[in-house]
């Protein structure tokens, strides 16, 4: 068997003395795209903030591409480069152009030089078509655009992992699919995604497993046709029919 | 657009008229207040200009002036020991110069262009040295001219820049202190930064030019320019690291949580995300912070240095000049409402500039 390339194993985090996630068992293979679900609270952002050590984990394994995510700084870093972030808020740096932002990290971190990393930049601006803002501040930009902006700079680091936490969910609905339009296309391509989304079109479209979370645990996992279709859990039911409802 | 309806643009006489003289009251209120304006306006202009002695080496006629105006002769034969103090008179020249080229620095940091560390710090560092270099001579033919005869204008120059160059990095240093993750680390820090706030300047200057000599073993002390300069630097350095702080915390976590996902490490994200928006955050008590440095430098007469403020009342101290001390008091003023006033004006024009608040 091929070495997976997210591994967690019997981990367990607590924020002080509140028990966040219970014993997660995941192995996500290169190129597989998961999607996690679930309500608000259940632990979806802290489980995928947990992989690129944004929050430290108590017990058990993590093993991203291969290195272990221990207290070692180099492991955390190399960690970090290999999984790309993005933010439900975005996070663009608004003191930075466009361009900025997006070769700030390969220029410092892989010493790629400065027309090298524009180069790339720029190729990935392309990639998500706003080539045209390069040279404008965030704070000029539309939601939509931002994020769109947000994927490309992590794409310019050459992750082999991609984790969003909720893309969409901060952005105008007119400008959500645009966002999306840009996942699907590097789904397709073949990047190990996972992604915390309630956007459920997205789901069925380009994911390959479906995982709920409740209360943090992994309460479900399935091909999206039989999650939705068919869930087992009486949890599922319930959350698949209020997102239904909404 | 022609068809966009304008508010009715008031006359200004009318706008005149509605605010000062609305009633009768506003208008013997504004009377009496334009006559005494003028009085003053008049007076002052009598005694400044009209009924003024400019030309130097003018006492004996001031003296007699019976007019009572200002007898500016006191700035135009004396200025020289305000700007310079003891300097050697041949030398001052070189004091010119100095002055000319760390104002020139200051201007320059003013320029957007210079705003990262890796364009200030070198024109700080290298017109930090050509000033020394020529205050103190001993290099290139120039002959050397020790701290003891510094004074004036550029020694107030000499004490502020010293400060700044030292303070800054210093604030910086004392505000990643503090926020370090080790709490031992975080609270010693904060409790040095408290203590030294809480204590007045006077007394850390006292500290460092008098009491320090006695405890430092004698290869230590060092000038006591430099000793009181360090006190001045770390006085500064407490200030300005809580404001670097408040600047940090304005920032959203998601910042330096984006930083770390791209695998920055902990001096990229303070280097490049963290303390570049935390300045800009910061940059109206950071100036106000300079201007309150320029004033306090004058202190260091207490402990015996000759700053433009102890000059200007050297140079007016003399038998011949101690009826002119008016005179010389309004041109040192005049020498720091430049300096702070410049400052000042500056501050609000990049308020306007970056809209501090809005982004
Ligand atoms: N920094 C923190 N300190 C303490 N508790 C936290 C912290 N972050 C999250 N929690 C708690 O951990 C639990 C899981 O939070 P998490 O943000 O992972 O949920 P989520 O599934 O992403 O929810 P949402 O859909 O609202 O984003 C919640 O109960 C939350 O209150
Ligand atoms: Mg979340």
């Amino acid at each position: 068997m091929p070495e997976p390339a997210i591994r967690i194993a019997q981990m367990h985090k607590y924020y002080g003395a509140f028990h966040a996630l219970k014993d997660i068992n995941l192995e996500i293979a290169k190129g597989e795209k998961v999607v996690i679900c679930g309500p608000s609270g259940s632990g979806k952002s802290t489980l995928i903030r947990c992989v690129n050590r944004l929050e430290e984990h108590q017990a058990g394994d993590i093993v991203v591409m291969g290195t272990p995510l221990d207290d070692n700084v180099d492991n955390i870093d190399e960690i970090r480069r290999e999984a790309g972030m993005v933010f439900q808020n975005f996070n663009l740096f608004p003191h930075m152009t466009v361009l900025e932002n997006c070769m700030l990290a390969p220029v410092l971190t892989r010493k790629i030089d400065r027309s090298e990393a524009e180069k790339t930049a720029m190729q990935y601006l392309e990639r998500v078509k706003i080539p045209e803002q390069a040279h404008k501040y965030p704070g000029e930009l539309s939601g939509g655009q931002q994020q769109r902006v947000a994927i490309a700079r992590a794409l310019c680091m050459a992750p082999e992992i991609m984790l969003f936490d909720e893309p969409t969910s901060a952005l105008d609905p007119e400008m959500i699919s645009e966002v999306l339009d840009v996942m699907v296309g590097l789904a397709e391509e073949g990047m190990t995604m996972v992604c915390v989304t309630h956007e459920m079109g997205f789901a069925r479209r380009v994911a390959d497993r479906v995982i709920f979370m409740a209360e943090g645990e992994i309460i479900e996992q399935g091909a999206p046709d039989q999650f939705f279709d068919n869930p087992k859990n009486e949890r599922t039911k319930l959350f698949l029919s209020q997102i239904v409802t909404h | 657009m022609a068809d966009v309806i304008q508010p009715p643009k008031d006359s200004f006489q009318s706008r005149i008229k509605a605010r000062y003289f609305a009633t009768r009251r506003d208008t013997v209120i504004t009377v009496v207040f334009a006559a005494l304006v003028a009085w003053v306006l008049w007076s002052l202009i009598d005694w400044a200009l009209l009924n003024a002695t400019f030309a130097p080496n003018a006492g004996d006629i001031c003296r007699e002036d019976l007019h009572g105006g200002a007898c500016w002769s006191v700035v135009s034969t004396r200025w020289r020991i305000v700007l310079f103090g003891l300097y050697p008179f041949e030398e001052q020249w070189r004091s010119a110069i100095a002055c000319a080229v760390m104002v020139a620095v200051a201007v320059l940091s003013c320029v957007p262009w210079f705003w990262s560390a890796k364009r200030l710090a070198p024109l700080w560092v290298v017109g930090f040295a050509v000033f020394y270099i020529l205050m103190r001579g001993g290099f290139f033919g120039l002959t050397e001219v020790t701290e003891q005869n510094w004074g004036g204008l550029s020694l107030t120059i000499f004490i502020f820049s010293g400060t700044s160059l030292l303070g800054m990095p210093l604030a910086i240093i004392f505000a990643l202190l503090r926020r370090s993750k080790l709490p031992w680390i975080a609270r010693t820090m904060a409790l040095v930064i408290d203590t030294i706030r809480s204590l007045p300047l006077l007394s850390i200057m006292f500290t460092f030019a008098i009491v320090l000599p006695f405890v430092l073993p004698d290869g230590l002390t060092g000038d006591k320019l430099y000793r009181v300069i360090i006190g001045y630097a770390l006085f500064f350095a407490c200030y300005q690291a809580e404001i670097i702080r408040g600047g940090m915390q304005a920032l959203p976590a998601g910042q330096e949580e984006a930083a770390k996902a791209l695998g920055l490490g902990y001096w990229h994200r303070i280097g490049y995300i963290v303390l570049p928006q935390a300045f800009r955050n910061a940059l109206p008590p950071t100036i106000n912070q300079f201007v309150i440095t320029v004033k306090e430098t004058s202190l260091v007469t207490i402990i015996g240095f000759f700053d433009v403020m102890a000059s200007g009342r050297a140079a007016s101290g003399t038998a011949e000049w101690n009826f002119a001390v008016i005179e010389m008091y309004v041109f040192v003023g005049l020498i720091f409402l430049v300096f702070v006033f410049s400052l000042s004006r500056y501050g609000a024009y990049l308020e306007r500039r970056l809209g501090v608040g809005k982004r």
